[in-house]
């Protein structure tokens, strides 16, 4: 049986990302998750019907708007013809490409395709390698790549931290999470992810503040922070 | 549904506008079968059909505007962006994937989303095409995963039960719907007849069927 997601972004993130009212690099985790998710898809499918529904059920004021000018303006211009639109709708489908990390190769949710074509270099830090992608303003948004029986170091958040798993698998003191699920810890969240001894994980990180290491000798990585961020 | 029949319909009144009065060559379109209307304009890129979804659809989505951008220009402008897209990719619609007021919304939103974003003069990063599949997921994929959800739920809230069933029922349980095998393999396999498997199945069943009532009180 394949692999059922366990992990969603829950109603609320789904209906604002329907709306298109999230920031845009939450969204983007919340797109990748849907990429993933046939339920997600499902789900997202309802909440942008209901919310046309509302919009084309609306009552309106009269207004003063001239709406006869821009009327008049847009039907001046030659509707495409049915090639060409589809040419054009096609032009923005990437064909599907894959990331190389540590000699692994990945194919991306197509969320991410665009953007991970233009990913930042990997930078290593033991077993865990990152890359940041061209996204976002007010989040961190980068590719975590880790290792093989690979401790991430037991950390909190000073802001919100996002992680979908892309491929593989990772498990922390809450739970296992692999590919589709995602992981949303508030700053108050403490977790120790690590990856098994068998299986390596690519994620996508999107994160609102640095991590900060928690325990002995890690807190020494505090100053390392920005290699996470 | 009363209050809607009192609201006069002040926006489905057809404006006169004089190039396309003469091109009317059929009814008014039906109650709101805006559907029918984008199929006009995408067939017959008739203006008449297409004046009627504007004239209902514009001042809806500057609303949606206002509330969004908080801004009659910017609203004004994603209005216009939008039918646009509208009318140049009528083709493009496909009733059969939903309605005229869903394809019209999504275009509105992803609309929004790209005029925010070059606002803040972010050309690289995210676009609306990233965060939105232009199409639909394959459903023949979409179907059997979320059916395969659905189960993976179930036997999520079975599991527990699952093992306190009486090992020889479990045994057969496990037989038939873990590892598929029929009831004649179980019957072989395990040396009992085929009877015996059936009713330790019905009896394991009934067992799970009441743990799980249970756990709903």
């Amino acid at each position: 049986m394949a692999h059922a997601i366990k992990f969603h972004p829950g109603m609320p993130l789904l209906e604002q990302h329907a709306e298109g009212t999230l920031s845009a690099d939450v969204a983007l985790a919340v797109a990748a998750h849907i990429d993933l998710c046939p339920h997600c898809q499902q789900l997202s499918r309802d909440i942008t019907a209901d919310l046309a529904c509302q919009l084309a059920q609306q009552p309106v004021k009269t207004n003063t708007t001239d709406w006869q000018q821009m009327l008049h303006d847009i039907m001046a211009q030659p509707p495409l013809s049915k090639q060409a639109a589809a040419t054009q709708a096609q032009l923005s489908a990437q064909p599907a490409e894959s990331i190389i990390v540590n000699q692994r190769e990945f194919v991306l949710p197509r969320a991410l395709q665009r953007l991970a074509a233009n990913h930042g270099k990997w930078l290593h830090l033991g077993g865990i390698a990152t890359a940041k992608l061209p996204a976002g303003n007010d989040y961190h948004v980068s590719l975590l790549y880790i290792s093989k029986d690979t401790e991430v170091p037991q950390h909190t958040h000073l802001g919100l931290e996002m992680t979908l798993v892309l491929a593989g698998k990772i498990v922390d003191e809450n739970g296992e999470y692999k590919a589709g699920d995602l992981l949303i810890n508030s700053p108050d969240d403490t977790h120790t992810p690590r990856t098994m001894a068998d299986e390596d994980c690519l994620c996508l990180s999107v994160l609102s503040a640095p991590l900060k290491f928690k325990k002995g000798l890690t807190r020494l990585l505090n100053p390392l922070q920005q290699f996470f961020y | 549904m009363l209050k809607l029949a009192k609201v006069p319909r002040h926006d489905r009144v057809p404006s006169p506008i004089p190039d396309t009065q003469a091109s009317m060559t059929r009814q008014e379109i039906t109650n709101n079968n805006w559907e029918e209307a984008l199929t006009f304009v995408a067939l017959q890129r008739d203006r008449s059909a297409y004046a009627e979804l504007f004239n209902y659809f514009a001042p809806r989505l500057k609303a949606f505007g206002m509330k969004m951008f908080g801004n009659e220009q910017q609203a004004l402008e994603m209005v216009q962006d939008t039918m646009l897209n509208v009318w140049k990719k009528a083709a493009l619609f496909d009733a059969s994937r939903g309605c005229a007021s869903t394809w019209i919304f999504t275009i509105a939103r992803n609309v929004r989303f790209d005029m925010l974003r070059k606002k803040q003069s972010r050309k690289d990063d995210v676009s609306a095409d990233d965060l939105w599949l232009n199409g639909e997921y394959p459903e023949q994929e979409a179907d059997t995963d979320a059916s395969q959800w659905d189960t993976q739920l179930l036997m999520d809230k079975l599991a527990p039960h699952f093992t306190s069933l009486p090992p020889a029922q479990r045994e057969v349980m496990e037989k038939v719907y873990l590892q598929e095998k029929s009831h004649q393999e179980v019957s072989d396999e395990l040396a009992i007849p085929l009877g015996t498997v059936k009713s330790r199945i019905r009896l394991a069943l009934d067992r799970l069927r009441e743990a799980l009532d249970g756990a709903r009180n």
